[in-house]
């Protein structure tokens, strides 16, 4: 088993609201990210995927469970280890009346990094020229990168993003996606929060999925979406076919009367074989994949959860 | 620690809004320091000529004459006794005196130590509480102090630096413009060839040793309770409403001894070296009904203003450790 660099255990946070009521925001989470690669972390709007973020690096105190980064517990040895994790945190927060270099500089100088790692940072992110303007006067995009420029100041080997494509043009989206890509060929781990689903399933290897505070599911991509799995096969007869499949313990819907869908779970050649035995020759079958907002839009439906939880796993 | 120290001091350098205050500490001052020259100018030979004409012409005013001798003829009616030199005493009864005509006295370093040196402490107290609110205010309101914690979490220390960078600069600050102001009395009241009595110029020096502390701490604690409250505003809406109506609150409550509860009371106190004031006795029953001296010296003022700075940076530090940053 890889090492972990995030892991948490049974984490909770409750906050009261101004009316008095008790909400919980995270429920219980066992988060585990190992290390390298581009680890996504999914969940709709409120799910608590900021809080987790903001309850690791120190921002906010949990209720209630553990967490460690590095194999270190936090918040009690953040110190220790904050200096390897770089993270950018809901939308990029600066003094307005600094320049984006101003702000980098206070940054990079609260932890004695040299002035050549500015440059490079500036560099890096594509905001040389830009510099030594207001950051108030910055777009979002310009603003995103000043927030990742800030990360890089570290030189880290967690990057926490939270949205980090938020604002960004098409240009700048290609180009974050693949520092980040890069970043997490490179050694550096990488946990990516984003609503974007097509974004974690080009870039992450593995993702978690919450809703309501809770762990849906969690795993490699691949798994994730394999798990969803299922075949279109074509048969002359759909619903004598049905019969012979669902005997043989397949899970079986009829989509027309010469179409069926095949829950997967077993190899295609199970299919045809069950099928040819019965003498039931198909005349097409073909694997049917779902994408991850398939299945993230199961998975945080309701009705389904915790459903792909264990097969996830 | 050093790092975080010297990244505080370029964070409050670059902070226009305390570039400003701190030049208004320098202002105003400036300001107060013409306007007490000014007040106090040596008097011209054509001003002089013209009140000595204003003089010799009250002299002849004939009520002025007519009072004059009656006191003259009768001196034990006025209370002039009858050795002295009669007519010179009766005429300063009733003749005025160039003093009187003026309308300003020589500038003296002792007497401005109770004048312009007190509104000089009061504007740098004022000016430097708000560069340390207004300071650290700025994180709050664009939330930049979560990016910082994302650099350094250890918010003690984080709190104690910005705490000590303002602390610092209100000393400096205030260290330097009053000590540049007596100084300039002091230069100025040589330069009129005034006799500066011993003592007074070292009396003014600890006095602005006092305001310095006041002024320098007058910032730390801005700064703590903008830390508590996490908003520029909200801190000075607080300072103002307790300004207006904690001296109403304690006045109506009226329980004996409110005097010394007075923030006015302990800043005169720990700027003058000691104040006296008048408690009022709190039954009267036939006895001495008149109101009491009490002393109150520059050491319970220090504490008082102690206490006032503990009580609001205990709390401040416990919060910023234990809650949430947005």
């Amino acid at each position: 088993m890889s090492e972990l660099v995030i892991e948490t255990t049974g984490l909770r946070k409750e906050f009261r609201t101004r009316s008095g009521a008790l909400r919980v925001a995270v429920q219980d989470l066992d988060l585990a990210v190992p290390r390298g690669g581009v680890h996504g972390f999914l969940g709709p709007n409120g799910s608590g995927k900021t809080t987790t973020i903001r309850m690791l690096l120190g921002l906010a105190r949990a209720t209630r469970g553990s967490m460690r980064l590095f194999g270190e517990p936090v918040p009690h040895r953040l110190p220790e280890v904050i200096g390897r994790v770089g993270a950018v945190v809901e939308s990029p927060k600066f003094a307005p009346k600094f320049t984006g270099r101003q702000n980098l500089q206070l940054l990079a100088g609260s932890i004695g990094a040299p002035g050549g790692r500015v440059d490079a940072a500036i560099e890096t992110v594509g905001l040389t020229g830009r510099d030594r303007d207001r950051y108030k006067s910055y777009s979002l995009g310009m603003k995103q990168r000043l927030a990742i420029a800030a990360t890089l100041l570290k030189e880290p080997q967690l990057l926490i993003l939270d949205e980090p494509t938020n604002g960004l043009d098409p240009a700048g989206i290609r180009e974050i996606r693949d520092t980040i890509r890069t970043l997490g060929q490179t050694g550096v781990t990488v946990l990516l929060s984003s609503h974007i689903l097509g974004e974690v399933q080009q870039v992450c290897t593995s993702a978690t999925i919450i809703g309501n505070g809770r762990l849906l599911a969690s795993g490699q991509v691949e798994d994730l979406l394999g798990a969803g799995t299922s075949y279109r096969v074509t048969v002359p007869d759909a619903g004598v076919a049905a019969g012979v499949l669902e005997r043989a313990g397949f899970a079986v819907s009829t989509s027309s009367p010469t179409g069926l869908a095949v829950e997967s779970g077993r190899p295609p050649e199970e299919v045809t074989r069950t099928l040819a035995e019965a003498g039931i020759w198909l005349s097409e079958l073909t694997r049917h994949r779902p994408d991850l907002e398939t299945v993230f839009l199961e998975l945080t439906s309701g009705d389904t959860l915790g459903r792909r939880e264990e097969a996830g796993r | 620690m050093r790092w975080l120290l010297k990244v505080e001091l370029t964070r409050l350098r670059w902070r226009r809004a305390v570039v400003a205050l701190v030049a208004a500490c320098v202002l105003v001052p400036a300001v107060i320091f013409a306007a007490t020259a000014w007040n106090t100018r040596p008097v011209s030979a054509a001003e002089r000529q013209q009140v000595q004409q204003m003089i010799e012409a009250q002299a002849q005013d004939p009520y002025v004459v007519k009072e004059v001798q009656r006191c003259v003829a009768r001196p034990h009616r006025y209370g002039v006794s009858q050795g002295a030199d009669v007519r010179a005493t009766c005429e300063s009864r009733f003749v005025p005196t160039a003093d009187g005509y003026y309308g300003r006295s020589p500038l003296r370093l002792d007497t401005e130590q109770h004048g312009s040196g007190i509104g000089v402490a009061i504007v740098l107290t004022v000016l430097l509480l708000i560069v340390g609110t207004t300071f650290v205010g700025h994180d709050w309101n664009s939330g930049s102090m979560s990016n910082q914690l994302l650099f350094d979490p250890r918010r003690a220390r984080v709190w104690a630096a910005k705490g000590a960078v303002v602390l610092l600069a209100g000393l400096v600050v205030a260290g330097v413009v009053l000590a540049a102001y007596w100084t300039g009395l002091w230069a100025l009241a040589r330069h009129r060839g005034l006799e500066v009595p011993d003592g007074a110029l070292s009396g003014a020096y600890r006095q602005a040793l006092r305001a310095t502390l006041l002024a320098g701490f007058a910032g730390l604690g801005g700064y703590a309770l903008t830390m508590l409250f996490r908003s520029t505003v909200a801190t000075l809406g607080i300072l103002f409403a307790v300004a207006i109506a904690g001296p109403l609150l304690i006045t109506l409550l009226g329980f004996p001894g409110h005097e010394r509860l007075m923030p006015q009371n302990n800043y005169a106190a720990v700027l003058l070296d000691g104040i006296d004031y008048y408690q009022e006795p709190t039954a009267c029953l036939g006895g001495d009904c008149g109101a009491v001296r009490r002393h109150l010296d520059p050491v319970d003022g220090a504490g008082y203003f102690g206490a006032l700075l503990l009580v609001v940076a205990v709390p401040s530090v416990l919060s910023f450790r234990r809650r949430d940053v947005p």
